[in-house]
């Protein structure tokens, strides 16, 4: 990890501006606004990447609403030394059985953590369950899930900024740059 | 979450030809999506006769999205001949559904997971060596050795080395620690 203490020097391409973001946000909101006229719906947001697209996007939802947060162990962690199998490092506080649940996503490429996520969360009997993803990485797919929302469709890069990260870090920057190879290539 | 009804197989179960195929199936294994590996074997070419000349068995099946997956982590001129393979089966057989994994798809991965220090190790030649890299560079050089050699029976002999080598570079990289 090489990354300098000048994180924007570290990104070689601003891919989505704050601008962009913030004008899809408003956008998906207004989406989710209407085709959930009439209910009310749980948003679940997965740590720690979703964080500022879920806290942006429920402003942008004018219904009721409830919020939960989950947080899955990734390949490569800590966890694959004990278990080799992915775990659940928090759960949802509270039920969503018969419930319209939102899963709130920072970005979809693989798919094998939505892939995951969404077999656990049907476990729990809710009404209905839906994809909101800010970015999707088709080039990457490996499985295929169809999604509800989304935000941008990205080109095979590996990006960085508004949640997301490289070794924990980048996540504060206010847009999605691409990340200069020199950052991560030892 | 309730049990698969299938046991997932595990990566340790398995000979592996390549370091970087135990890889990916430990991260499948990681997401508890099941995998077979090398299941079927598809004839690709045939003689005037009938007789099957060349045949394709993609790395990978996935069961549960109905996907065959192919690694490509090996040196580019090989790849070529893996692209054609890939080509020749969805000729052949339109419905099945099949991805073609490059070395660039095995190196993002290992980025997204923070494990890009390993992938010098799990690719190319360091991921798998032997009889196999001879065998296909000779192919490579003269194509009409496909059909006089007799690829099937060729591709067996050299599997079962590329296996054994895998299978050591596999259990070298299991051993490094993570990045």
């Amino acid at each position: 990890m090489k990354h300098s203490h000048d994180l924007h020097a570290d990104v070689a391409e601003v891919l989505l501006s704050e601008d962009q973001i913030r004008a899809k946000v408003a956008e998906l909101g207004q989406r989710i606004t209407a085709d959930y006229a009439g209910s009310e719906v749980t948003l679940v947001s997965v740590l720690k990447g979703s964080l500022p697209f879920m806290a942006d996007l429920m402003r942008q939802i004018d219904l009721p609403l409830r919020i939960d947060l989950m947080e899955v162990s990734s390949y490569g962690g800590a966890a694959i030394e004990s278990s080799g199998l992915v775990r659940i490092l928090k759960d949802l506080s509270a039920p969503i059985d018969d419930r319209h649940v939102l899963l709130v996503e920072d970005i979809i490429d693989t798919g094998l953590t939505l892939n995951y996520l969404l077999r656990y969360l049907r476990g729990k009997n809710p009404r209905s369950i839906k994809v909101c993803s800010l970015l999707d990485k088709p080039a990457r797919r490996l499985v295929e899930i169809p999604l509800d929302y989304v935000g941008f469709e990205i080109p095979d890069a590996f990006v960085v900024g508004y949640g997301l990260d490289y070794g924990e870090v980048y996540r504060n920057l206010r847009f999605v740059g691409v990340l200069r190879p020199e950052a991560y290539e030892s | 979450m309730s049990a698969p009804e299938t046991p997932y197989p595990s990566h340790q179960d398995r000979g592996f030809a390549h370091a970087s195929e135990a890889e990916f199936a430990r991260i499948l294994d990681f997401y508890e999506v099941r995998w077979e590996y090398e299941p079927q074997v598809f004839p690709i070419l045939w003689d005037l006769a009938g007789s099957v000349l060349e045949s394709f068995a993609p790395d990978f099946y996935l069961p549960d999205i109905d996907l065959f997956v192919e690694m490509t982590t090996l040196q580019q001129r090989l790849v070529r001949k893996k692209n054609r393979k890939v080509r020749r089966l969805r000729e052949l057989y339109p419905g099945i559904r099949i991805k073609l994994f490059y070395a660039r798809d095995f190196r993002a991965l290992m980025l997204k997971y923070g494990r890009s220090a390993l992938v010098a190790e799990l690719s190319g030649t360091v991921g798998q060596v032997g009889p196999r890299q001879e065998a296909e560079a000779t192919l490579e050089a003269s194509p009409d050795a496909t059909i006089e050699t007799s690829p099937v029976n060729g591709e067996r002999r050299s599997r079962t080395a590329r296996r054994r080598a895998g299978r050591k570079a596999a259990a070298h990289a299991a051993e490094s620690p993570t990045s």
